[in-house]
């Protein structure tokens, strides 16, 4: 197996898988905002983007195992080749790419295991997995995350509409909202950047090592950190208007003040989360904390069925990328190089296939809403209905 | 398995750190309005925006808020007093704020200062 062209496959799916990962994230922090207009949708993305971008530059440590854990790699364990983490990349891309044209916000860490997983079942049999860790770190916090945010965002959204309550009919000021809102959905564009690009950092890191390319346990490359930090800034440039669009108005209606506790309920679990060192999905909590939102407002409705769907989308998305992951791993063991060159060609017209099928109904920043705008318009909504004046005795 | 007792941590400061944001920028707001100074933030205009705003309502906005601010029954100290708090809200909250980007960049800033 020539060692060069795998290395250079893999560096380069890596990065668009890193690519993907951004496009696909941006409407975690920047979904609501664009709902409520406290931003643009192209301001929005703009800001996300150089968020991310910083980010990825402060990430503090890169994980120096691909799997963390689910894998038994290192001494003892198994040795996960180019070949099979190309294999995990394809599986990785092509579910982001699917659950990015249904719009579904779908975890990108948990596609990744899913490849993974997939492939290395097929390069050394279902001992290599550890399926305790594929519990504790995948699927438990599958279920906490949604519910731990949406918690939090309810009870924040009741104290947001209680605290600023006026039964006298006078003005409320929940307009004000929309400036905080700006912050929160910042803070968690940043604080996704240093979780995410570092994961991308971390699998070049480790190929460059397999192939010699790089001493053990040497420091991240300057350019790796660079290539990273830009590729998953262009993806959230790109914004995925598919996935903003059911993040923002398909859950429930957002106003400002919801906005605002949703966002800051995301951002506060993900730090709490990473500080402590209890990994949860970026997107699984932003998910959780829009539902959450949703339920605290009075006279808002949460559209159970897009959440169910949504729900769907992780129950598959493991399987699903792990499926893909092991039929990639399959043909590139068996046939050999001729098997990474067909898993490439084909990967690649998967992702051409899917790009060609999502211009069909094209969502970009300037239909991002228009559904639900058009609705609104259609039926005239009465805004602002003056609250119920409290009866006195 | 599951380390629980980090995820109740983890529930926790994060059920605390976004209720105290979320209120102090809540009654911040609530004493911005009380002192006669309601804020009124427009929606960003594009071309597909849910909320729009004419200049109309928003003028309309402007009138009913003066309004209710000529009719406050609050002195000018009181009213005085209200915005002091208001403004130390929102430093409450941006502090928050601040203390969460430490969180997220505080150890590599620390370390590219050389300390």
């Amino acid at each position: 197996m020539d060692t060069p062209l795998i290395v250079v496959l893999v560096i380069a799916l890596a990065l668009f898988f890193d690519f993907t990962n951004g496009f696909h994230d941006t409407a975690n922090a920047m979904a609501t905002p664009i709902a409520t207009g406290a931003l643009r949708p192209k301001v929005a993305v703009a800001l996300a983007a150089v968020l991310n971008l910083v980010g990825a530059f402060l990430s503090t440590e890169v994980a120096m195992t691909i799997s963390g854990g689910i894998i038994k790699e290192g001494p003892g364990g198994v040795l996960i080749t180019p070949e099979l983490i190309f294999a995990g990349l394809i599986g990785a891309i092509v579910w982001n790419m699917i659950t990015w044209l249904l719009g579904l916000p779908s975890s990108s860490s948990h596609a990744l295991f899913g490849g993974l997983i997939g492939a290395a079942l097929v390069g050394f049999g279902v001992g290599a997995i550890d399926f305790s860790v594929v519990l504790s770190k995948v699927i438990l916090p599958a279920l906490l995350a949604p519910l731990t945010a949406g918690l939090i965002a309810y009870i924040a959204t009741k104290l947001a509409y209680a605290i600023t309550r006026r039964h006298d009919g006078k003005p409320d000021g929940r307009d004000g909202f929309r400036h905080a809102q700006i912050f929160s959905s910042s803070l968690v564009a940043l604080a996704h950047g240093t979780n995410d690009a570092q994961k991308t950092m971390g699998i070049i890191t480790l190929t460059l090592v397999a192939a010699g390319v790089q001493a053990v346990g040497s420091d991240v490359q300057p350019w790796v950190i660079v290539t990273c930090a830009v590729a998953i800034a262009l993806g959230t440039y790109m914004g995925g208007w598919r996935i903003i669009k059911t993040l923002g108005t398909g859950l429930t209606d957002v106003k400002p003040a919801q906005g605002f506790a949703a966002e800051t309920a995301t951002a506060a679990t993900i730090l709490a989360s990473s500080h402590v060192g209890f990994a949860l999905s970026t997107t699984q909590v932003a998910s959780g904390s829009v539902i959450g939102s949703g339920l605290g407002r009075r006279g808002s409705k949460v559209r159970w069925r897009t959440a169910g769907r949504i729900g769907i989308g992780w129950l598959m998305t493991l399987p699903a990328a792990g499926a893909v992951g092991a039929l990639a791993a399959f043909v590139a063991l068996q046939l050999g190089v001729v098997g990474i060159i067909i898993d490439t060609v084909v990967g690649v017209a998967v992702i051409a296939g899917i790009f060609l099928w999502s211009r069909r109904s094209e969502v970009s920043a300037n239909n991002v809403v228009s559904e639900v705008a058009d609705s609104g318009r259609a039926v005239k909504i009465k805004r602002n209905p003056k609250p119920k004046k409290k009866v006195k005795k | 398995m599951i380390d629980w007792l980090a995820f109740v941590l983890v529930l926790v400061s994060a059920l605390v750190g976004t209720a105290v944001v979320v209120s102090a920028y809540s009654l911040g707001i609530r004493l911005l309005t009380i002192s006669g100074r309601t804020p009124i933030v427009t929606p960003a205009e594009f071309t597909d925006a849910i909320t729009i705003v004419t200049p109309a309502e928003i003028k309309a906005a402007e009138k009913r808020a003066k309004k209710a601010a000529k009719k406050s029954p609050l002195s000018e100290g009181q009213k005085r007093a209200a915005l002091v708090g208001a403004w130390a809200c929102f430093a409450v909250s941006a502090i928050a704020v601040v203390y969460g980007i430490y969180l997220i960049v505080g150890d590599h800033v620390i370390k590219l200062l050389g300390g």
